[in-house]
């Protein structure tokens, strides 16, 4: 039963990272207004950030997709949430008018438009899914558990 | 190290095991690094993929120096003599400008060195309300008018795409609009121009006539970057829209 818990997790956190991943890669102009809307990288580091973060989205997507190392890719996404759940809550504090653009999007938008509350509570949910995979990494279907079966002794 | 030795030691490493076994003493299994190597790979790949990308669009940084002379009639600023007719509609504090700005100056200035395009820039002041105090766009507008005169256009408009205030903020004050002027060398009063808004109504009506005309709008929306060729707006997506353009005008 908790097998069918984790596999829940790791399959939607990977749907999260894979389309949150490729709807950034598609549209990399609008991924670095996003960026660069949260004031506070300089803008090489917008340029840099901007230019891997879809990729690493997409990577850790696909490696909970397959089940590959999925504790390792459970800290990483923890690690990554808490760095968005870090940049939308500097944002609120200094009173910017942003849209997160955690799916896209993203930059600055009328007040009153913003969700602050909302995408913080997202990714809480988020990193709820994968906080149980680093402390419950077993699921259905993972390549891990192939691993191990199949590991030397 | 040969197979042969890699074999022995494994023999060697397994009968150890199996006499720790019968005495009764676990050995953990050596933990399996197979993901861990895996998750490694794949990151690596997304982080090299990422900065491939990021290189190729950006392709070469270096600056184009412009070598195009400009005039300015109303709030709009004509560059160039070529075949192929370029409108372009920007605000300065519009990020998508920038980013435009950004991917196609080079190609655009190139253009215009070469002889191949008129471009003729519309000075467009859209994003008014985006800065507290407002007025940015209106301010930072009349000093590119400003600065034809003053003979440092094309370097005074990549100067205020290059420092491009983020919008929520107060933009940039008019002594950092002079300052970039006199940086560039701008002559006559620049300064005067700037504090006077001297080119604001003009900017204005600019503004106005662009959002009314049908031609320049989507879904019934004008916005900036908005591009022409020979009057028909077109398709950003397209990246090679300036090579078409320049195509289609020899």
């Amino acid at each position: 039963m908790l097998d069918v818990v984790g596999t829940v997790a790791r399959l939607g956190l990977a749907a999260v990272w894979l389309t949150s991943g490729v709807l950034k890669a598609i549209d990399p102009d609008q991924t670095y207004i996003a960026v660069r809307a949260y004031d506070v990288l300089p803008p090489i580091g917008v340029e840099v950030v901007a230019g891997i973060l879809p990729w690493f989205e997409i990577a850790l997507g696909v490696l909970l997709l397959v089940g590959v190392g999925i504790r390792t890719v459970g800290v990483l996404s923890v690690l990554l949430l808490l760095g968005f759940v870090a940049g939308v809550s500097q944002a609120w504090a200094r009173g910017l008018l942003i849209d997160c653009g955690c799916f896209g999007g993203g930059g600055a938008v009328a007040p009153g438009q913003t969700a602050y509350v909302q995408e913080l509570l997202r990714d809480t949910g988020f990193i709820v899914l994968a906080a149980w995979l680093v402390a419950r990494p077993r699921t259905l279907l993972s390549l891990d558990s192939r691993l191990e079966n199949t590991g030397r002794t | 190290m040969g197979g042969a030795s890699r074999n022995e030691k494994k023999r060697r490493q397994a009968e150890a095991n199996r006499r720790l076994a019968a005495a009764g003493i676990s050995v953990p299994p050596k933990r399996n690094r197979t993901p861990l190597i895996v998750v490694a790979v794949v990151v690596v790949v997304a982080v090299v993929a990422g900065v491939a990308v990021l290189l190729n669009r950006n392709g070469s940084s270096a600056d184009v120096a412009p070598t195009y002379t400009a005039t300015a009639s109303g709030a709009v600023i004509t560059a160039g003599n070529g075949p192929a007719t370029i409108d372009t509609y920007e605000d300065f504090l519009c990020p998508q400008c920038e980013r435009f700005e950004q991917r196609y100056g080079n190609e655009i200035t190139t253009a215009l060195n070469n002889g191949q395009v008129t471009v003729r820039f519309h000075t467009i002041a859209i994003l008014d309300p985006s800065t507290t105090p407002p007025g940015y766009s209106t301010r930072a507008a009349n000093a590119a008018l400003c600065a034809v005169p003053a003979g440092i256009y094309p370097a005074y408009r990549e100067k205020l795409f290059a420092e491009q205030p983020a919008e929520g903020s107060a933009g940039l004050t008019n002594d950092q609009l002079i300052q970039f002027g006199t940086e560039l060398g701008a002559t006559g009063d620049f300064a005067a121009c700037v504090n006077g808004a001297t080119n604001a109504a003009a900017v204005t009506a600019e503004t106005e006539a662009s959002a009314a005309n049908p031609a320049l709008q989507t879904n019934g929306q004008f916005g900036t970057p908005t591009v022409a060729v020979g009057g028909a707006k077109i398709d950003l997506n397209n990246t090679n829209w300036l090579k078409d353009a320049i195509a289609a005008g020899r």
